[in-house]
């Protein structure tokens, strides 16, 4: 077992010529839940993003459950079968019923067998608490439905690492809490989890470590404590005082 | 219109209400319902005397023909053989109609969603043609051998059509794909290959395709006449078929293949389970659109020397014995084509019902 869970070494990333990630180093520890806060554009998606690969990076080191992110197909597809995500727009498949978004990715993604599939899908769609929508399609349920079925897709293949972006920025008002409930439940467990958020009181109840990130570094971290009552860092300073109002 | 006549209901909602509401609001819209009604009118009572209440039906009566006011339907009971089976052998007929019968069944069992795997459809399909085949041609087990020459009619028109339907679906959505390539070199000449697909007419592609590749290539390489005539025209409606499933492709968020990316489903799975059906989702009104137009532009063929329907009613009119009755041979033709095109789009707007569009 790798000595972390997630480990970048002085990562780097370009696009084109914006300079999007600048020498990030960080550790993820198992089990911990790492919450990323920062303003918009300063480059918490393509952090995460590169976890599971879906961007690439220019220089430096990320190894993901002791696999290395890189060009390696197969150390990739090791990384992507252990690290469920999370997106800001839930990304269900729309002509696919709810059960059947859960069902397909742990038939293609792992070879599951369709029944038994199916069996784990339901325990996490009813977990989710979305268990009675099974046979509708995406567009026929709430967002906040949506985003628990998202959830429960995404822990049918029983994953290590979960990222989250944004989970809840897409949501109504009223339907944020019913996903971070079930967040919050997930943090209990063993699961390794990054996730990225501007809801600063669930920040708070579930987080072991904070990172603040502006204009693709991170300028600032420590436990949620420090983080939310005592900045250090300017930077973090005024983020703080801008989420507050 | 027995009904408009009737008193008012007492309620809003009665038919009399919904009439009223819809063709008799204002006096102009009742002037306008009232000149329609009569328009119909004519054109249905038109209808039926002559195509029906007058017509000669058989060949018995056929010298009522002309002189009466009716349609001489004699000429489709006299001619039905050669319109369906062309040149096709007399005594094989029922080979040809069997093999229709095989095509048809094929096309419609493919429409149902429940073979609509990667397996299922293609060993459908390679049933279904085989059968064709087999039947038509011939050669084997005490059946007379019918070379492409003299396949002809009906049987050929559907052959063509489902032919090309099928061999075009894959390939253009195999041409989109690789459009869209990262590697910029297959990603272009993709490109110039549609470009040039859809600038020619179509006309000169099976000329090339009957006429000048038996030149340029080697004999063993050059197959049956109506093998090189089918692959020229799958490429051209693969060309254009290929752009409605790019642009399908387009309309797919990102987020959607990342997400299943990140659910590790295998390269192929994202495209066989999550673009494409999204890709034919968000195309199907044009992907019918182009499926009708490719059955009725079978009718080219004719050109290059095939002896499908159109052609087959086209020599039922040209000898001078039937030369009277194009407009009854004609209509007929227009009835077969109707039956299959609407059968189309009925299907298309089923589809997209299914797979409620509507819904956006
Ligand atoms: N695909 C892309 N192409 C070009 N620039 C991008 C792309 N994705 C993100 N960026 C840029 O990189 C920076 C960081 O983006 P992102 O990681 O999405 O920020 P955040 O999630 O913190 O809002 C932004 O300035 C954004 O404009
Ligand atoms: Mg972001």
């Amino acid at each position: 077992m790798a000595e972390h869970a997630i480990s970048f070494g002085k990562l780097n990333k370009y696009y084109g010529d914006h300079h999007a990630l600048r020498d990030v180093s960080l550790d993820v520890e198992y089990g911990e839940t790492l919450v990323v806060c920062g303003p918009s554009g300063s480059g918490k998606s393509t952090l995460i993003r590169c976890v599971n690969g879906l961007e690439t990076y220019a220089g430096g080191t990320l190894s993901v459950l002791g696999h290395t992110v890189g060009d390696d197909e197969r150390e990739l597809e090791a990384v992507r079968k252990r690290v469920g995500m999370v997106f800001q727009n839930f990304n269900l498949f729309p002509h696919l019923t709810i059960v059947e978004n859960c069902v397909l990715p742990q038939i293609r993604g792992i070879g599951r067998p369709r029944a038994e599939a199916t069996e784990v899908a339901m325990a996490q769609l009813d977990r989710m608490q979305v268990g009675e929508h099974a046979q509708k399609f995406p567009d026929q349920i709430s967002g906040g439905q949506q985003q628990r079925v998202a959830l429960a897709r995404s822990l049918s293949l029983n994953p290590d690492i979960m990222l989250f972006d944004e989970p809840t920025s897409a949501l109504d008002p009223e339907m944020i809490a019913e996903v971070l409930d079930v967040m919050q439940e997930l943090t209990r467990g063993n699961m390794t989890i990054i996730c990225v958020t501007h809801e600063m009181g669930f920040a708070r109840a579930v987080a072991d470590k904070v990172i603040l990130m502006a204009d693709g570094a991170i300028v600032e971290q420590g436990d949620p404590e420090q983080m939310f009552t005592a900045p250090k860092h300017p930077i973090t300073q005024e983020f703080m005082k801008a989420v507050k109002s | 219109m027995a009904i408009a006549a009737l008193p008012p209901p007492a309620t809003q909602t009665g038919v009399g209400a919904w009439l009223r509401k819809h063709f008799f609001s204002t006096w102009y819209d009742a002037i306008l319902s009232l000149i329609f009604l009569a328009l119909i009118f004519w054109v249905v009572s038109g209808i039926w005397t002559w195509g029906l209440r007058d017509a000669i039906w058989t060949v018995e009566n056929r010298d009522a023909c002309g002189h009466g006011v009716g349609a001489c339907w004699a000429v489709i009971q006299d001619r039905h053989r050669l319109i369906l089976f062309g040149l096709y052998p007399y005594e094989e007929h029922w080979r040809s109609t069997l093999a229709c019968l095989a095509v048809i069944a094929t096309m419609i069992l493919s429409c149902v969603p429940l073979f609509w795997t990667v397996w299922r459809l293609p060993i459908l399909w390679i049933v279904g043609f085989g059968t064709f085949v087999l039947l038509m041609r011939g050669g084997f087990a005490g059946l007379p051998l019918v070379t492409t020459e003299q396949w002809g009619g009906l049987s050929l028109t559907i052959f063509i059509f489902s032919a090309v339907f099928v061999l075009g679906m894959p390939l253009a959505v195999i041409l989109a794909f690789a459009r869209r390539s990262s590697l910029p070199v297959i990603a272009r000449v993709t490109g110039i290959f549609i470009d040039v697909f859809r600038s020619l007419p179509l006309l000169t592609i099976l000329f090339a395709a009957a006429v000048v590749v038996p030149l340029v290539l080697p004999d063993w390489l050059q197959g049956d006449k109506l093998g090189r005539v089918i692959i020229g025209f799958s490429l051209f409606f693969a060309a254009y078929q290929a752009e409605i499933i790019r642009a399908g492709l387009q309309s797919i968020p990102d987020g959607q293949v990342e997400a299943a990316v990140s659910l590790n489903m295998p390269f192929w799975s994202q495209v066989v389970d999550i673009q494409l059906p999204q890709a034919f989702r968000n195309t199907l009104p044009s992907t019918i659109n182009q499926a009708v137009i490719t059955f009725k532009e079978t009718s080219i063929v004719t050109i290059i020397g095939f002896f499908e329907v159109m052609a087959s009613g086209n020599a039922v009119v040209g000898t001078g014995e039937w030369g009277q009755q194009y407009v009854e041979v004609y209509l007929f033709l227009a009835f077969i084509y109707f039956i299959f095109v609407f059968g189309l789009s009925r299907y298309g707007a089923w589809l997209e019902t299914r797979m409620r569009l509507g819904h956006g």
